[in-house]
Parts: C-alpha cells; sequence; structure tokens
C-alpha cells in the first residue's frame, strides 16, 4: 500500500476488523484518544488497560494481534513491559506487532526505547493520519525477529551507508539511511556495527535538538 | 555473540488484506471525527493541567519530586493537545518537557522557566485562530526555543 511517509492513497483499503487489539495507558484520556482513532480506522479495541501489569494479566493467557503501549507509566514502564513480551517465550504474543506512543521520552530511555523490541514509536502531537501510517507499516513489517544478546525483537539492522557520490553531505546519507530503515532495507547481515534501529533513527531526531 | 534469526508473519500482515475493510479516505474521516468529540474534553485537561503547573511552589532548590510533577503535567499537556493541531501548544510543553529533563539531578531548577512556559501555553490558548495568531504563537515559541537554546549546550 505504501512505505513510511508515503502518503496513504485515500482509495486504499485495509481490514483490521479482525484484530485483537490491545492499548495500555495509564492515561485514561491518552487511552480513549488512541482508542477513538484506531475505532475509527475500524479497529475493534478488545482490551483497554491502565498498566502494564493489567496488561501482562491478559497477555498471558490471551493471543493478541496488535499491541500499542505508553512508553512512561508508574509501576512497570512501556519499555519494560515490551521487554517482557517480548522474552515471555508466550505464542503468540511474543512476536505481537508492537507500537510505541509516547508524549516526550527522557533523555534517560532513549536507549531503553531504542532496544526493548518494540516495531515502531510514536512521537506525540501525533495526527490520526500519522497513526494509521505507521499501523499499516507495522501490519507490512515483515523483518526477521532477532535474537542478539539481551535484545529481542524485530530485525534492527539496516545497510551500512555508503556515500552516493562524492559530494553527498552526511545529512544526506542519515536522511537516505533513515528511508531504507523505514523501509524495512535491512539486508548488510555481516555488518553488526551497521545496527542502527528503526526507532534509534527517531530518537536521534530527538537528540538533535539538544 | 550468537543472533538467531526468525521469520515470522504476524496475524495483523495477513489480515491487512483480507476482504471487507475500510478504504483510507473513510478511516480517516472517522477517525478525525471521533477525536473531534473528544476536543472539549482535551481542551479541559489542558487548563486544568496550566492551572496545576502553574500553581506548582517555586521549591527554592533541588528538589526532584516537584521537577517531577511539572514534567508530568508538561507531558500530560502534549498528551491532550496531541490530535488537536495544536502545534505551538505541544512544541512549547515539549521544550519545557526537554529543559526539566535536562535539569542536573540534585540542583535547583531555574522556576523562573516553568512560569514564562505557563504564561506563554495559557497565551497560547487565547490566541485567535488564523495568520494574527498563528504569527504570534510563533513568536512566542520563538523565545521558549531561545531559552531552551541558552539552557541546553548542543550535542557535538
Amino acid at each position: 500500500m505504501s512505505g513510511l511517509g508515503e502518503k496513504l492513497r485515500d482509495s486504499a483499503v485495509f481490514n483490521f476488523s479482525g484484530a485483537v487489539t490491545m492499548v495500555v495507558d495509564d492515561s485514561p484520556f491518552s487511552r480513549e484518544l488512541t482508542a477513538e482513532a484506531l475505532r475509527g480506522f475500524g479497529v475493534q479495541i478488545r482490551y483497554a488497560c491502565s498498566s502494564a501489569e493489567e496488561a501482562l494479566d491478559i497477555i498471558r493467557d490471551h493471543p493478541i494481534d496488535l499491541l500499542l503501549v505508553d512508553c512512561e507509566m508508574p509501576g512497570m514502564d512501556g519499555c519494560d513491559m515490551v521487554r517482557w513480551v517480548r522474552t515471555s517465550g508466550l505464542e503468540p504474543n511474543a512476536y505481537v506487532p508492537i507500537i510505541m506512543t509516547a508524549g516526550h521520552v527522557r533523555r534517560s530511555k532513549v536507549g531503553a526505547v531504542r532496544d526493548c523490541g518494540a516495531n515502531y514509536l510514536i512521537t506525540k502531537p501525533f495526527s490520526a493520519a500519522s497513526l494509521l501510517e505507521r499501523l499499516v507499516w507495522v501490519a507490512r513489517d515483515n523483518r526477521p525477529f532477532l535474537e542478539a544478546g539481551d535484545y529481542k525483537g524485530p530485525d534492527r539492522r539496516r545497510s551500512k551507508a555508503k556515500p552516493l557520490k562524492d559530494g553527498e553531505r552526511r545529512s544526506d546519507m542519515i536522511a537516505r539511511a533513515k528511508r531504507e530503515a523505514e523501509l524495512g532495507l535491512s539486508e548488510d547481515e555481516a555488518e553488526l556495527e551497521a545496527v542502527a534501529a528503526e526507532l534509534e533513527a527517531q530518537v536521534a531526531a530527538m537528540g538533535r535538538r539538544y | 555473540m550468537v543472533v538467531i534469526r526468525q521469520q515470522r508473519t504476524s496475524r495483523l500482515s495477513s489480515m491487512i488484506n483480507a476482504p471487507g475493510g475500510v478504504s483510507v479516505g473513510v478511516a480517516m474521516a472517522q477517525a478525525v471525527a471521533n477525536l473531534e468529540k473528544l476536543k472539549p474534553q482535551g481542551m479541559a485537561i489542558i487548563t486544568a493541567q496550566l492551572a496545576q503547573l502553574a500553581a506548582l511552589p517555586d521549591p527554592q532548590g533541588p528538589d526532584e519530586r516537584v521537577k517531577a510533577r511539572a514534567y508530568g503535567l508538561s507531558a500530560g499537556i502534549l498528551d491532550a493537545a496531541g490530535p488537536f493541531q495544536m502545534d505551538d501548544l505541544c512544541a512549547a510543553a515539549s521544550n519545557l518537557c526537554d529543559l526539566l529533563d535536562a535539569s542536573p539531578e540534585g540542583q535547583a531548577f531555574d522556576w523562573r522557566i516553568v512560569s514564562v512556559h505557563v504564561q506563554a501555553m495559557q497565551l497560547m490558548q487565547k490566541l485567535p485562530a488564523g495568520e494574527a495568531g498563528d504569527s504570534a504563537r510563533g513568536q512566542v515559541l520563538s523565545g521558549l526555543r531561545e531559552v531552551l537554546k541558552a539552557k541546553i549546550q548542543p550535542a557535538g
């Protein structure tokens, strides 16, 4: 249908009506906002949870097709929850597509967000259009799952950036590499040092503000 | 390091093309309409969070608890304003979150920064829609960004 960053065609049709969806957010209003946007997309929310602990009780026993988790929550936060899900060994939930949402990511949490194993991070403010775009992208995300050291989640590797030509600027390379990562073009398996997360690209954008 | 790769197909990916469903145009219209119904509640939450932020006392010294509270309220504004095309207000709230987050632990935070952000966000709420309001909001935001630049050293 579309790669990330490409506008979805109005006439394109998708079907998420059968998806068992869970939204986890400690803020009732944020939970409602996410749920209402999803309902507009034809996604029915089966489970709306106010804490990671409540969500995990359900995840232990019920298969989930789509998980949206807020990053910042009291008690077990979103990153810890995602890491728990990924390493739980639960079938099929350990491999469920996960979108993390965040109002603001603390600098101390950037690494945890990048490494927890979520498929995608959406930072607020997000529009209905951007949420739908990412939802479609996550549904089409066919990256293999990796277990490497402490990491378990979608393959974050992408090809090592090489200048297209002598005059290519670093910013162009970064933009191209980010674009490739967004499109899931991650095939340079030998280059472990080229590991660069999808999420890292996003948090790097945040980092540039400092 | 041992790397295990596993190709998985999610149920979500197999259902996206299932018969039925909804077009992007219809889905977007429905989602926007659903969110619009929540806008008054969102505005009330923003106003309340701003009032709570304004009421936080200047701790007059290092106080991580008050800083965390201010951060939470500011992040709450960002959450509530997010879907309603209030980009300037969101940017101001995010600016304050950045500043609070970057404040070293155990050091006093210059509380005038919180006050000026609250006043700026309250002003942004009152400014009219349209070009004149947008221009004024842009100026206010630009000032707040100067505070961020002055307080936080750029990386590299």
